[in-house]
């Protein structure tokens, strides 16, 4: 193959003096600066939406695939409690598989119970009142277990007393009978105040 | 980013200096990573109900009073009360021929208005039951607008019961 002799190469035989030196005519050098004011500006708004939508109650509730929450206009604020999590095709409890939806549908038991859940609801009643009775709890909790016994009502927005407080987190196409039971093993085994997880309109 | 900054004494001439934004953007940066990352995009709330049979307004004894039912089925809505006289407190509200839902539960709402302004003022629980079958099944989604709707009417004492357990039952 023959030796060529070097074509023209960038910044040697092509010198783009006028991108260097600012211009054909001027020979002094020109500082860039970058405006960075509206990137900053843009970041500020950003965080300051993101600081506003931020909320904790993602840390009570996890994301469920086949789990779709019912609509409501109720914007009171979800509180910590064992979670019951009724999806198209299962009931889990803390995590943990309970039942199948259908098993539990066909269970023609006249007790409306789902002995699974009851046991497992018992012994979480009976943990939480050992919690209650050495006052392992937030003060505001404490209020409010002492104006339940007082046969008073905490004021609405106001943290509950943990004593038989559980959340129920179901699919919005669940079938009414299977609500039903749940409700029912959860107040025989002393879960009497259930929270309704929805998501807001 | 440019400031200027006067020197002061008889110098007549200010100072151009730089204010360096580098760390705040780069914190900037931080934030907005964890607040993207840590963000929930759903609103997730709660609606707060007791099964029926301990519920929480236990200072009125259950025999001596008026109780107001809500019978959730697939084609009609009921509504009625125990003890007291008149037509107006009981209703139903149909949900067939594909009417839809946000008429229904308007109508539904209205309904419970008039009937907790004529009967049920001072009070604010309320009882309410889905009647689900293998052919018409009630979902969850009606049993819970039921539920938000008397909330929002005042009943905010929702008892949540089995067809059969409720105190008020139409008649089919």
């Amino acid at each position: 193959m023959p030796v060529h002799v070097a074509g023209p190469r960038l910044y040697k035989s092509i010198k783009f003096q006028h991108l260097a030196k600012g211009g054909a005519s001027s020979k002094k050098n020109m500082n860039i600066h970058l405006n960075l004011t509206p990137f900053v500006d843009m970041m500020t708004i950003l965080v300051t939406f993101l600081l506003m939508v931020f909320s904790a109650t993602g840390q009570i509730l996890q994301a469920q695939k086949g789990l779709e929450l019912p609509k409501a206009d109720s914007k009171d604020v979800l509180q910590t409690a064992p979670v019951i999590v009724i999806t198209n095709h299962e009931i889990t409890y803390q995590g943990q598989l309970i039942a199948t939806v259908d098993s539990v549908l066909h269970d023609d038991s006249p007790t409306l119970r789902i002995d699974a859940l009851y046991e497992r609801l018992q012994e979480a009643a009976n943990h939480i009142a050992d919690d209650v009775r050495i006052g392992k709890l937030s003060q505001n909790a404490k209020k409010s277990c002492d104006d339940m016994k007082n046969g008073l009502r905490p004021p609405p927005g106001a943290e509950l007393c943990p004593l038989g407080l559980a959340i129920v987190q179901g699919d919005q196409t669940t079938d009414a009978r299977l609500i039903n039971k749940i409700v029912k093993t959860a107040k025989d085994a002393g879960f009497d105040n259930l929270l309704f997880a929805i998501k807001n309109k | 980013m440019g400031a200027a900054i006067d020197t002061g004494g008889g110098d007549k001439k200010s100072v151009n200096v730089d204010i360096n934004i580098v760390p705040f953007i780069d914190l900037m940066s931080c934030l907005t990573a964890f607040l993207l990352v840590t963000a929930v995009w759903i609103n997730i709330a709660q609606i707060n109900i007791a099964p029926k049979g301990k519920n929480r307004d236990q200072q009125i004894k259950e025999d001596e009073k008026a109780i107001l039912s809500v019978l959730v089925s697939d084609e009609r809505i009921y509504i009625g009360a125990t003890r007291v006289s008149g037509d107006d407190a009981t209703k139903t509200v149909e949900r067939g021929n594909n009417r839809p839902d946000e008429a229904v539960w308007a109508e539904y709402e209205e309904d419970l208005k008039k009937i907790k302004g004529e009967y049920f003022s001072d009070r604010t629980d309320i009882e309410v039951a889905a009647e689900s079958h293998d052919l018409h099944v009630v979902k969850y989604q009606d049993l819970v607008s039921a539920m938000d709707h008397a909330i929002k009417v005042g009943f905010t004492d929702v008892g949540l019961t089995d067809p059969a357990g409720l105190s008020w039952r139409p008649t089919l």
